[in-house]
């Protein structure tokens, strides 16, 4: 097992006492080796962020256990592989922290093989933190039951050695003790894991989507779902058929998707215009990562938010949502769909790398008010005797009531032509302005309720932060830091990006006595947005941006917090 | 119930060809073929790129998508998987099918979905006012090669049937009869369907004209002995045919299952008519639990 799957695995046992969890996965563009790290924070309190301080390391290796040692809190424990790692006399220089060497690959190969070296560490981590070693029967039993029994078993026999190791050198009890906080009532996912369920829920039948990282798992959650969903799920050629196919599914009448991140997104912007011309609603998830190009395939940046409100030539209402965290990357995903029916169009979820496949424990999703909404859709009987149905017909809230492709009476042509109300193609100047007039005009029927920001801390903010996407978790756990410190300090976390309730958001901005941005970008994507929707500008000094292509830390952004609350 | 005929397929958009072109007789194969098919025009949808030939389902009474330059494939394919009861044809020229759309036109081939494609082959780009095509014959000049055309041009038939295409021919647009027959053919046949119809460009392409082909195809089917359509390797080479004698007709079939046969997802109900108003959603938030 690779360390990402231990990792998700001591996060889950976290979360079986009670705990909530966070998960953060730090690993290059390699298949295997390369410096990878898995993170995981537990807490009874809600948590939001990974913190700079960490209480266990587990070092796999030496440059892991060099690396991080110095991450360590007063009295943390650093346990590494005794048999493979030999640290010499001096080289860990602190006195306040304990190490456990343990022959964690000679007790691998002697429960079965190399390959347990991850599970004989995941047992002595348990063990050096209390974990009852049911819970970790309880927890691979429930994970890999459906790899069979022997595996199952050969894994916990490799957990109990790493778990025994630890406990027969533990003489005093170490500083966290996990402990039954609370029912085991959340569920464990990563932001690519939320929106394909609410694409599911939202009732997508057809995904075509090429392999892109940070976006395939939406591939493979979609492709492991397409029977017991009834999905069509097709890993195309390249991005460009993946997203004519879902504008040509789009306009024969069913739900879908596509996946992708930056590079395949460029590929997708011909046929992006096309849906947005054609009137034809469809959905990208466009997880962003470092670029341009290439860029840091595995690492993260928010660096899209321009590219896609503007991707494609001319001039066509597209929406473009950001999700934060995964309640909202279920949600928003879920409404996305509904709204790009509701004004036929297409619409783009931007979900970065570090919410894409960063776990994060949440209550399940509250189905009750989520109700499939599909528009203007034409029944068999409104279309009946219908002899000069006209799909593109001019308005007054400029939606064209649209057929199911094979309906009587619906016959239209989806085109990438400017078209008259038929859809035959035209270059008459009047008949221009009325279509793309009308195709604006769509956008208002989008209610505001739909797409007002979201709003955290204080109502009277001495300093308010302004971010989106997954910043918005290190942002509220700084938030945490700051009232601790007696600071006011708010957030407005803005979702959707298209349209953008510019009213409310320059409400928002204009209560607090200072305002800042905080972006994943080296230009201040959000802010120039916000300029020129608000006219409210955020000047470079009051902007904490982040290009490392590494997540922000909430002790950093706190720092910063102080500043500009010192400053003025 | 009143069958359709040819001219439940007119309708009264302007056609924007140059008189006398090769894709006013494949617009009426297409009629031919689908009328006698017994089809009606809500459960056929033909989709296209962009090229002249590309206008055409603008000029066909049925459902269409005239998507982007030599994206005609995959729309088609995403409509046959929305709606697997449709009738779903593709048409488009050389240049956006052999050339920006190559890749998806292997593929295709390969993934046998039961659809049509039509190629308005000139060997010649019309639209864009004369340039050379992936299917213009070396030395060719054209304004883009006045000079000569470099390259070899791509073989669409031997290509279709290495890639996997299970019903590979070539028509002429000079053979209304013969043309409407291939095309119903392609059309009955459960898979993905080749029709590369020779298509003389009146406007630009002084070479191969109508003349041209005239003179030199003869039909598969009526040659002495027939012809093997089994006999992959024979195709593969029959394809290589081209000077004096130019074969047109069935080049090469096999039955094998469509690939929305291989989707129990479309076993019963199309994707496009199934229920998303209450889908469930517990086992998969279970499955994180």
């Amino acid at each position: 097992m690779g360390i990402m799957t231990l990792g998700n695995m001591f996060g889950k046992m976290l979360k079986m006492h009670g705990l909530n969890v966070v998960t953060v996965n730090d690993f290059p563009s390699l298949i295997r080796g390369g410096h990878n790290t898995n993170y995981i924070r537990g807490d009874s309190e809600p948590i939001y962020s990974a913190i700079k301080q960490i209480d266990v390391l587990v070092g796999l290796n030496k440059e892991a256990a060099l690396r991080h040692y110095n991450e360590l809190s007063k009295g943390g424990a650093l346990i590494y592989d005794e048999s493979k790692v030999k640290l010499a006399e001096g080289e860990i220089k602190r006195g306040d922290i304990r190490v456990f060497p343990i022959q964690l690959s000679a007790i691998a190969l002697k429960v079965g093989g190399e390959i347990f070296f991850n599970t004989v560490a995941l047992g002595a981590a348990c063990a050096l933190v209390s974990i009852e070693f049911a819970v970790i029967e309880d927890a691979m039993k429930q994970t890999w039951g459906r790899k069979g029994p022997e595996i199952v078993q050969k894994n916990i026999n490799a957990a109990k050695e790493g778990y025994q190791a630890i406990k027969s050198v533990l003489k005093e009890q170490f500083k966290i003790k996990i402990a039954k906080v609370g029912p085991d009532n959340q569920i464990l996912l990563t932001g690519n894991d939320a929106a394909c369920i609410g694409a599911v829920k939202a009732g997508v039948k057809l995904v075509a989507e090429y392999p892109m990282s940070p976006s395939s798992s939406v591939l493979h959650f979609m492709a492991a779902h397409e029977f017991s969903h009834s999905i069509v799920v097709k890993h195309t050629e390249d991005e460009i058929a993946a997203m004519n196919m879902i504008a040509g599914a789009g306009a024969a009448g069913v739900r879908a998707l596509t996946a992708t991140s930056g590079g395949g997104f460029s590929l997708m912007a011909e046929a992006l215009g096309l849906a947005g011309l054609s009137e034809i609603p469809c959905v990208i998830i466009n997880v962003q990562r470092a670029g341009p190009s290439t860029g840091l395939p595995t690492y993260g940046e928010q660096a899209d938010l321009k590219f896609a409100l503007c991707a494609s030539q001319g001039e066509f209402p597209r929406l473009v949502c950001a999700p934060g965290d995964v309640e909202e990357a279920f949600y928003e995903t879920f409404k996305m769909f509904n709204l790009t029916d509701l004004v036929q169009t297409p619409g783009i979820v931007l979900l970065d790398k570090e919410l894409s496949d960063g776990y994060q424990s949440t209550r399940k999703f509250d189905t009750s008010k989520l109700k499939v909404e599909r528009g203007k859709l034409l029944s068999d009987a409104q279309l009946d005797g219908k002899a000069d149905y006209k799909r593109f017909e001019i308005t007054e809230d400029g939606i064209s009531p649209r057929p199911l492709m094979g309906q009587k009476n619906g016959l239209f042509v989806a085109t990438s032509y400017e078209h008259d109300e038929t859809s035959f193609t035209t270059e008459e100047p009047k008949l221009r302005v009325g279509m793309i007039d009308k195709r604006w005009r769509k956008i208002k029927n989008i209610k505001s309720s739909d797409i007002v920001p979201k709003y955290y801390g204080d109502a009277n903010p001495d300093l308010l932060i302004v971010g989106w996407g997954s910043t918005k978790s290190p942002i509220l756990e700084s938030l945490k830091f700051a009232k601790k410190a007696g600071m006011k300090v708010g957030y407005l976390h803005i979702v959707w990006m298209y349209p953008f309730a510019s009213n409310e958001i320059l409400a928002a901005l204009k209560t607090a006595k200072k305002v800042v941005g905080i972006e994943m970008n080296s230009t201040g994507q959000l802010r120039d947005l916000v300029r020129e929707r608000t006219g409210f500008y955020i000047p470079d000094s009051q902007m904490y941006l982040k290009y490392d292509a590494r997540p922000f830390y909430p002790e950093d952004i706190f720092e910063f917090v102080k500043n500009q609350i010192e400053r003025k | 119930m009143i069958m359709a005929t040819l001219a439940s397929f007119n309708n009264t958009n302007k056609i924007q060809w140059c008189p006398g072109c090769g894709d006013f007789a494949i617009l009426l194969a297409m009629k031919n073929a689908i009328a006698s098919s017994g089809l009606e025009p809500h459960q056929v949808c033909v989709s296209s790129g962009v090229g002249c030939g590309s206008k055409l389902p603008h000029y066909i009474k049925t459902y269409g998508f005239e998507g982007l330059h030599g994206r005609s494939l995959p729309p088609a394919t995403a409509i046959k998987l929305s709606n697997h009861e449709l009738t779903v044809l593709a048409v488009g020229g050389d240049g956006d099918g052999y050339g920006i759309g190559l890749g998806h036109f292997l593929h295709t081939c390969r993934r046998n979905i039961d659809i049509t494609y039509i190629v308005q082959n000139n060997q010649i780009y019309g639209l864009t006012t004369g340039q050379t095509s992936p299917t213009s014959e070396k030395g060719t000049k054209t304004r883009s090669t006045p000079h000569g055309v470099i390259e070899l041009p791509v073989n669409p038939i031997s290509l279709a049937i290495s890639a996997g295409a299970s019903f590979v021919a070539r028509g002429f647009s000079g053979d209304l009869k013969h043309l409407s027959e291939l095309i119903k053919l392609g059309m009955a046949h459960k898979g993905f369907a080749l029709i590369d119809v020779f298509q003389p460009c009146v406007t630009y392409n002084k070479v191969n004209t109508f003349q041209f082909f005239q003179q030199r195809c003869y039909k598969l089917q009526d040659q002495q002995g027939g012809w093997d359509t089994t006999d992959k390797i024979g195709a593969i080479a029959k394809a290589e045919e081209w000077g004096e004698k130019i074969p047109i007709g069935i080049f090469y079939q096999q039955k094998r299952p469509t690939y929305e046969d291989e989707l129990p997802q479309l076993s019963k109900v199309p994707l496009v008519r199934q229920p998303i108003d209450n889908i469930d959603i517990t086992k998969l938030m279970d499955e994180f639990y």
